[in-house]
């Protein structure tokens, strides 16, 4: 009966969780292959501490903690190898109308600096508080909310710069 | 409120607003202007960042779950063992000789190398429920295993009963001046010998102490030292 709820209740983290992290996961390897890999190391890591897990309702955030961890952890044994040309077909729909922007978005995403934009995917993926992501990335409160008003600005302005070119072609 | 503290959250955290900013809003016109700018903004990172995802992930990792042996936790196991240390084969010295030895040659099972696991993948999710230090408890832990009390200029980022095989340990998290570092304090049984793992990033000393024994972990093998001078 234990392992009936615990069997359960891990199937309705991965339905609730698995798409979320392979984004987390993808936008921190870049690699679509690597992301699921990860998500699947993620997810058996998390069964076998399972008995750790004392609040289920936490798990969301002990969840983004063991991608991160796991990444790290792959990039310790070797650099992945990213073909941008190959990914760029493969994750945006060029059939929409707002394509244009998220092409522009991503890039300059991607140009982000490591530390600027990993708070920033916790925040807006994750939903996570400044004082949660202070946690998981172990450092203050304080240094988080200046690197996500440094991500902020920075995007700002390439949104600025995509906007104005748009309105100078038309 | 004035104009500078609400720019600051609203580009830090545009998405939790407080009533304190709402009444800023209401009176600001250029503050309003940007906070929708920055609804804006969110929406379109919101949008670039929100890739596909494969078919059929869900299942995938559920099937691979129930393929798989079904798993026993690593740290609870582990810590009923004592292996045989120093029978490695593969390992490193550091500058003044010290043999730091690799999880390939202890094993996932070793009470060092599930200690490191342990920290990476459950200590983050403990950290976050920030619950109080009972001083007291704490002083006692440490006291039976004849080691001393963090100095000043440590502080205690966690403190709490650790369940393991052979009874409650302790764990304990310290911010020291060079780095965070876990104690796990191990109930009834002492290790035969003291060993040195490096694994994932993570540097553990496992050794006897004077009932039990200790394990700890932080980023290198000098915070490792210099934790282990601290208490002992």
């Amino acid at each position: 009966m234990l392992i009936e709820t615990k069997n359960s209740k891990f199937e309705s983290l991965v339905r609730a969780y698995s798409a979320e992290l392979y984004r987390y996961a993808y936008w921190l390897c870049r690699d679509r292959f690597v992301a699921e890999d990860l998500v699947q190391e993620t997810f058996t890591r998390a069964w076998q501490g399972w008995d750790g897990l004392r609040d289920v309702k936490a798990a969301k955030g002990w969840l983004y903690t063991i991608v991160r961890n796991e990444h790290a952890r792959l990039f310790e044994r070797k650099r992945i190898e990213i073909d941008d040309a190959q990914e760029l077909d493969e994750i945006v729909d060029t059939a929409g109308g707002a394509a244009y922007e998220r092409f522009e978005m991503r890039d300059a995403l991607e140009a982000l600096p490591k530390p600027y934009r990993e708070p920033l995917l916790l925040q807006v993926l994750g939903g996570f508080s400044c004082a949660e992501i202070a946690t998981m990335m172990n450092i203050s409160a304080g240094a988080v909310m200046t690197r996500l008003t440094r991500a902020r600005l920075a995007l700002r302005k390439v949104s600025g710069a995509a906007t104005g070119r748009r309105m100078n072609a038309r | 409120m004035n104009c500078f503290e609400f720019r600051r959250m609203m580009l830090a955290e545009p998405r939790s607003r407080t009533a304190e900013q709402e009444r800023h809003l209401a009176q600001c016109t250029a503050c309003a202007a940007l906070a929708r700018e920055m609804e804006g903004l969110d929406a379109r990172i919101h949008d670039a960042i929100h890739v596909p995802v494969p078919e059929g992930l869900a299942e995938r990792v559920l099937l691979r779950q129930k393929i798989r042996a079904p798993a026993v936790r690593a740290w609870a196991v582990a810590a009923s063992l004592v292996a045989a240390l120093g029978t490695g084969i593969y390992f490193y010295r550091a500058s003044d000789g010290e043999r730091v030895l690799t999880a390939a040659v202890l094993g996932v099972k070793h009470p060092a190398v599930a200690a490191i696991a342990h920290v990476l993948d459950e200590e983050p999710q403990m950290l976050m429920e920030n619950r109080g230090v009972d001083r007291v408890m704490m002083r006692a832990a440490f006291t039976r295993r004849g080691l001393r009390m963090p100095a000043n200029g440590t502080t205690v980022r966690y403190f709490d009963k650790c369940p393991m095989t052979g009874g409650a340990g302790e764990h304990v998290v310290l911010q020291t001046p060079f780095g965070q570092v876990t104690v796990i304090l191990v109930p009834d049984q002492r290790f035969a010998s003291r060993v040195v793992v490096s694994d994932r990033g993570k540097t553990a000393v496992a050794s006897p102490a004077r009932t039990g024994s200790y394990i700890l972990i932080a980023d290198s093998l000098a915070s490792v030292r210099r934790a282990e001078q601290l208490l002992r």
